[in-house]
């Protein structure tokens, strides 16, 4: 089955580290299949440990190919030119006043967003819906409830 | 086979410890901690084979089961612990409003739980045979830190099924407030299938009533 295609939208920072996972994992593969691996059969029988080896080969094979398709589809988000960085998009800080109370949130690809944290993807409703908006604009999310978040500030803090 | 005894009688406790989000809003008898892996597993192994794109599903099912085993020593944490308060009239008023912390704030809480929670599990797993410690604990810092697709489609599908459980609280008693819930699957949820879901789920439960604003 083909992998999703999609574009990752990643900052500097996390595509550092996945590079760095995923070459991290490619030499561990080559040294454990060269060095460890288990012979197949046991007598007449299949080798337990060789079974295991197989299943935690597949799991680490599974990680790299993803990692794989990450970094073949993926997009680096930059600061956009000076006179768009009035509007929200990928890689803004933005304060925001959410029924009277404030808020703000970063808004990134959806590999990095942890809403714990305020970082919120650009996939999700409310990052979907305030891309593209300024300072002074307010979004209304009615999904069923409707609750305003007013945009009272916006920032890109991206090296 | 001592130390697997040990553990199941250990894990044995999630089924009578009571989810604290439900406990902090006074729902009766709320679902234990092992019901909402009973049904947030299934979730994840039905709503997983949605994703139709090389889902590993033994994976996912294996992180649901394990994911809040932590929870036996490191108790239920909720978003809402730094805030309490004792008074019930003031208690009821919090729980409208999703809490919102400055970042400094949010980042603390954060460090806060991994930290309580990872040495819950570390006291949990530490006797378990080498190959199931190791499992059980990969397992969970993806589940964590939403590392591979499994683990961040997981992440999701476990709010979901609070968020389930907590329409269906509302909807026997309507004094229950949901507003917090949609407004956190607004800015929660991103992958298609779950959003689908939430408006399927948007229908179910608002078919009678429309919401209001």
């Amino acid at each position: 089955m083909p992998m999703e295609e999609k574009r990752f939208y990643l900052t500097k920072q996390k595509l550092k580290e996945l590079e760095q996972e995923h070459e991290s994992l490619v030499v561990f593969e080559r040294s454990k299949t060269i060095e460890e691996a288990p012979k197949v059969l046991e007598s007449e029988d299949l080798n337990p440990e060789f079974l295991s080896f197989q299943e935690d080969m597949s799991l680490l094979r599974s990680r790299i190919m993803e990692l794989e398709n990450i970094l073949n589809n993926h997009e680096l988000i930059k600061n956009p030119s000076k006179q768009s960085q009035n509007m929200i998009g990928l890689g803004a800080r933005v304060l925001v006043s959410i029924d009277g109370e404030k808020d703000e949130f970063l808004i990134t690809g959806t590999l990095e967003a942890n809403p714990s944290l305020g970082k919120i993807s650009n996939e999700s409703p409310v990052g979907k819906a305030l891309m593209g908006h300024k300072v002074g604009e307010e979004v209304v999310i009615s999904s069923p409830i409707k609750t305003v978040y007013k945009i009272k500030k916006i920032k890109y803090l991206l090296s | 086979m001592k130390d697997l005894l040990n553990f199941f009688i250990e894990i044995g406790k999630l089924k009578r410890m009571p989810r604290r989000g439900w406990v902090i809003r006074n729902v009766k008898n709320p679902e234990s901690i092992a019901e909402h892996t009973f049904r947030v597993t299934i979730m994840a192994w039905f709503l997983g084979k949605e994703k139709n794109n090389n889902f590993n599903i033994e994976k996912i099912i294996k992180m649901a089961l394990i994911h809040d085993l932590c929870e036996v020593y490191a108790g239920d944490i909720t978003p809402y612990d730094s805030i309490l308060t004792k008074d019930k009239k003031k208690l009821q008023q919090l729980v409208k409003t999703w809490p919102r912390f400055s970042e400094k704030k949010r980042k603390k809480l954060v460090e806060q739980k991994y930290k309580k929670e990872n040495s819950g599990l570390e006291k949990l797993i530490k006797n378990l045979p080498e190959k199931l410690k190791n499992e059980t604990k990969m397992l969970w810092i993806d589940y964590e830190n939403g590392s591979s697709k499994e683990g961040r489609f997981f992440k999701q599908i476990d709010r979901i099924e609070s968020f389930l459980q907590a329409m269906e609280y509302w909807e026997k008693n309507k004094k229950f407030p949901k507003k917090p819930w949609w407004d956190q699957a607004s800015e929660l949820f991103d992958d298609p299938v779950l959003l689908d879901f939430i408006e399927k789920m948007d229908k179910k439960f608002h078919k009678k009533e429309k919401p209001k604003h």
